[in-house]
C-alpha cells in the first residue's frame, strides 16, 4: 500500500530531476562548445584549418602545442603576465587592506563621499580612459614598460579590491578585534594577528580575483606596450596573427595556455567567490 | 586585585550625519529609548559615580539600552570617556589604553578568536607580554582546570559548545590576573539549564580568584544571586546602589521596585493619612497603620499626607478570613505552584497577583481556591512601600 502510494511522487521527482539535468546538460554544452572548439582548432594542421571539413581534427597534430614555444617568446610572455598580474595584486592589496579597514572600522568626515567616489571609479571602462592613461604614462615615463601596466591594473582593480574587502571586514564582528586590544594589541596588532587571519578566505577570493583580471586586460597592454619581449601573454599570442597569415592552429594553442591559469584559480575560489561577492553586495 | 573609583562618568554618542540630516527633516529623531538628547549627541551615561572595593562584585543591571555596556566599555577603554573620571587603584586611567589598564573582559559573543585553538586563545594575552613560555603554560594548564576545559585545549572554537566557549572566554580573561574582570552578560547566549549552572560556576570561581568584578546583566536573578552590590540604571542614570537584599526591601524609587522581584510588585491607588500623629495607608476601604521605622523615615522627611503609589510585593499580600479592611479581589487564574499557590486576582479592575504558602503554619491547607472565588486581602504595616507620585520613595 505505502509503496504505491510512494511510486507518484518519486516518478514525478525523477522527471523534474532529468528535466533538470538536460537543461544544465544544455547550458554546458553552450558554453563549453567555444573551447571545444578551440582545442579541435588547436590540434589541426594548417591545411585541414583552410579546406574546411569537420570540427573534429582528422589527425590530432599534439606538436602544435610545442611549436609555439619556439615560434614566437611564449616563455618571456607568460613571465610578462605573471610579474603584472602579481605585481598589481600585491599593489592593490596593500593600497586595499588599508583602506577597506578604515571604511570598514572607523568613523571619518566625507566616508559616505569617499565610498560613491570609488563605486564611480569603476564605473568607466579602460577603454574610454586609454588615451588619459596614455599620456599619463607618457608623462611618468611608463610607456612600454612592465611596472606602468602593474600600476595600471593595481589602480583598474583597487575599487573592486576596496569593495569586496570593506563587505568581508563588515561581516565579522569587532567584538574580536576589540578583545584583542584588551588582551594586549595595538590596533596594527589586533588587524594584523586577528582581523586579517579571520578574514583570510576572503583576502585570498579577493586577491585571485585581482590577479584574474590583471592576467585577462588586454587593451591597455596593447597600447602602451611596443617592444616584442615586454608584453603579456593576451598580447603575445597575437604574433600569430601576422600581417599575412593567421595561424589559427598556434594562435589557440597558445589562447589554451594563456587560459589555464585562470580556469585553475577560478577553482579554488569558486566556493568562497560567491559567498565573498554577496557579502560584500549586501553589506555594502 | 583593585579599586575603582568612577566619578560623573558620562558618556555623549554624538549624532552621526545620518541623524542630523533625519533630524532636520522630521524634526525629532524617533525615539527607542528615553536617552537624553542635546545638541552633541544622545547622552547614553549619566551622573555615574560609584567606587568599587577591592575584591568587590558590582553587578550592572538596567533594562535594555540602559547604558550599562557602554559603562562597562568606557572602563575597558573601548569607549572614550565624554566627560567625569575613572580611577583604577587611585591612578586616573581615562585616556589610559585598554592594553595599559590590566583589565580582561568577556564579551556576550565570548569573542574566541577562531583561528587559533583552544590553548592558543588563552595564550593570547600572556604571549602579547612576552611572558615566559613555561609560565604561560603554566597559567593556561591551571586556569582550563579550574574552569573544565583541559580536554578541549587543542580544539578550535569551532568544535565547542556554547557553554564551552564561554568558559574558554573566561578562561582567556583569568590566566591573566587582571586587576579588574568584566564581564558583559556573558551567559545570556546559553539556555537557561546551562545558565544556572554557569552562574553557580563563576561564584565558585569568585572564591577562587582575587580580581573585583564588575557584571552586567538584565537578568535578575544573576544581579541577585552574583553581587556584593547591584547598580540598577535605567536611561542612562543610575536609578540605585546597595546589596541586593536593601535593594529588594528599600527600592529606591517606582522603577525599582518594579525591576527587582518576580513575580512583579502590586501596585494601588492609595492615600497616605496621618492620623493623630500616626501615618496610615488608605486604600479603598481598607486601612493599614505603617510599621514604626516607617513611621520614623516618614516623619523625618516631614512628609505630608498625599495620594501615594503604594506597592506590595505578591508574598507579602495575606489572605484574611473575615472581610472587613480588607481588599475584595476575585481569583482569575489560581496557579499551583508545589508549596505555593499565585492568584492572578482581580481588585476593582486592577490585577493583583498574591503568592501564599499551600498550607499555613497551623497545617491548614488553603488550595481549594477557584477561579471566580472572592479573596480578601490585606497587608502588614511594614512591608508596603509609598511611592509619591513622581515615583521617589518616600521613606528615602
Ligand atoms: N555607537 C553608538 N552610537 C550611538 N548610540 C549608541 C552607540 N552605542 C550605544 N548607543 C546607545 O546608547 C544606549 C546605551 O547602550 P548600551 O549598549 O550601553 O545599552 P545596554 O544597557 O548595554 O543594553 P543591552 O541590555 O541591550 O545590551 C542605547 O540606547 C544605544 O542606542
Ligand atoms: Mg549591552
Amino acid at each position: 500500500m505505502t509503496q504505491t502510494a510512494k511510486k507518484p511522487v518519486s516518478t514525478k521527482k525523477t522527471i523534474l530531476r532529468l528535466l533538470l539535468y538536460f537543461v544544465v546538460l544544455d547550458v554546458c554544452v553552450i558554453t563549453l562548445y567555444p573551447y571545444f572548439a578551440m582545442l579541435c582548432t588547436a590540434l589541426k594542421s594548417r591545411e585541414e584549418i583552410f579546406s574546411g571539413g569537420t570540427v573534429l581534427p582528422i589527425t590530432a597534430i599534439w606538436s602544435n602545442f610545442i611549436d609555439i614555444w619556439s615560434r614566437a617568446p611564449m616563455a618571456r610572455y607568460m613571465l610578462n603576465s605573471v610579474m603584472i598580474a602579481g605585481g598589481s595584486t600585491i599593489i592593490a592589496m596593500l593600497c586595499g587592506i588599508p583602506a577597506a579597514y578604515a571604511l570598514a572600522r572607523m568613523k571619518f568626515k566625507g566616508q559616505t563621499a569617499f565610498l560613491g567616489f570609488v563605486i564611480v571609479s569603476q564605473m568607466f571602462a579602460p577603454v574610454v580612459l586609454l588615451i588619459g592613461i596614455y599620456q599619463v604614462m607618457q608623462t611618468l615615463n611608463l610607456t612600454n614598460s612592465i611596472l606602468g601596466l602593474v600600476f595600471i591594473n593595481a589602480a583598474f582593480n583597487q575599487a573592486f579590491t576596496i569593495w569586496l574587502l570593506r563587505g568581508t571586514f563588515m561581516g565579522i564582528s569587532a567584538d574580536m578585534e576589540q578583545a584583542a586590544t584588551i588582551d594586549g594589541c595595538n590596533r596594527i596588532q589586533s588587524m594584523m594577528k586577528v582581523l586579517l587571519p579571520v578574514a583570510a578566505p576572503g583576502i585570498v577570493t579577493t586577491l585571485i580575483f585581482i590577479f584574474i583580471n590583471a592576467w585577462n586586460e588586454y587593451t591597455v597592454a596593447l597600447c602602451l606596450i611596443q617592444d616584442d619581449l615586454l608584453k603579456p601573454l593576451t598580447v603575445g599570442i597575437n604574433t600569430f596573427n601576422g600581417y599575412n597569415i593567421i595561424e589559427w592552429q598556434y594562435l589557440f594553442a597558445a589562447s589554451i595556455f594563456a587560459i589555464i591559469p585562470v580556469v585553475i584559480l577560478f577553482m579554488c575560489i569558486e566556493k568562497n567567490l560567491v559567498s565573498g561577492l554577496a557579502s560584500g553586495g549586501v553589506k555594502g | 586585585m583593585a579599586t575603582l573609583n568612577l566619578k560623573n562618568i558620562q558618556k555623549i554618542y554624538p549624532h552621526s550625519n545620518d541623524q542630523k540630516k533625519a533630524k532636520k527633516k522630521k524634526g525629532e529623531p524617533e525615539k527607542k529609548t528615553n536617552l537624553q538628547v542635546t545638541d552633541q549627541g544622545v547622552i547614553a551615561v549619566q551622573s555615574f559615580n560609584l567606587d568599587i572595593a577591592d575584591k568587590e562584585f558590582i553587578v550592572l543591571v538596567g533594562p535594555s539600552g540602559c547604558g550599562k555596556s557602554t559603562t562597562l566599555r568606557m572602563v575597558a577603554g573601548l569607549e572614550e570617556i565624554s566627560g567625569g573620571e575613572l580611577y583604577i587603584d587611585g591612578k586616573l586611567v581615562n585616556d589610559v589604553e585598554p592594553k595599559n589598564r590590566d583589565i580582561a573582559m568577556v564579551f556576550q559573543s565570548y569573542a574566541l578568536y577562531p583561528h587559533m585553538t583552544v590553548y592558543e586563545n588563552m595564550a593570547f594575552p600572556l604571549k602579547l607580554r612576552k611572558m615566559d613560555k613555561d609560565e604561560i603554560d603554566r597559567r593556561v594548564k591551571e586556569a582550563a582546570e579550574i574552569l573544565d576545559i583541559t580536554q578541549y585545549l587543542d580544539r578550535k572554537p569551532k568544535a565547542l559548545s556554547g557553554g564551552q566557549r564561554q568558559r574558554v572566554a573566561i578562561g582567556r580573561a583569568i590566566v591573566r590576573e587582571p586587576k579588574v574582570l568584566l564581564m558583559d552578560e556573558p551567559l545570556s547566549n546559553l539556555d537557561a539549564k546551562l545558565r544556572n549552572q554557569m552562574r553557580a560556576e563563576i561564584i565558585k570561581l569568585r572564591q577562587k580568584i582575587n580580581t573585583t568584578f564588575i557584571y552586567v546583566t538584565h537578568d535578575q536573578t544573576e544581579a541577585m544571586t552574583l553581587g556584593d552590590r547591584i547598580v540598577i540604571m535605567k536611561d542612562g542614570f543610575i536609578q540605585q546602589i546597595g546589596t541586593p537584599q536593601e535593594v529588594f526591601d528599600h527600592p529606591a524609587n517606582l522603577f525599582v521596585s518594579g525591576f527587582i522581584g518576580m513575580p512583579q510588585m502590586n501596585y494601588f491607588n492609595a492615600k497616605l493619612v496621618n492620623e493623630g500623629g500616626k501615618y496610615a495607608v488608605a486604600v479603598e476601604n481598607c486601612k493599614v497603620i505603617l510599621s514604626d521605622e516607617k513611621q520614623k523615615n516618614l516623619a523625618a522627611n516631614k512628609v505630608q499626607p498625599q495620594d501615594i503609589t503604594l506597592g506590595v510585593r505578591p508574598s507579602h499580600m495575606v489572605l484574611s478570613k473575615q472581610p472587613g479592611n480588607t481588599l475584595t479581589a476575585t481569583i482569575d487564574v489560581s496557579e499551583l505552584m508545589g508549596s505555593e499557590v499565585h492568584f492572578h486576582a482581580n481588585a476593582n479592575g486592577k490585577d493583583v497577583v498574591v503568592i501564599v504558602p499551600t498550607m499555613n503554619a497551623d497545617g491548614e491547607r488553603i488550595d481549594s481556591y477557584h477561579a471566580g472565588d472572592k479573596l480578601n486581602l490585606t497587608f502588614s504595616g511594614n512591608v508596603c512601600h509609598l511611592f509619591a507620585k513622581d515615583g521617589k520613595n518616600l521613606e528615602f
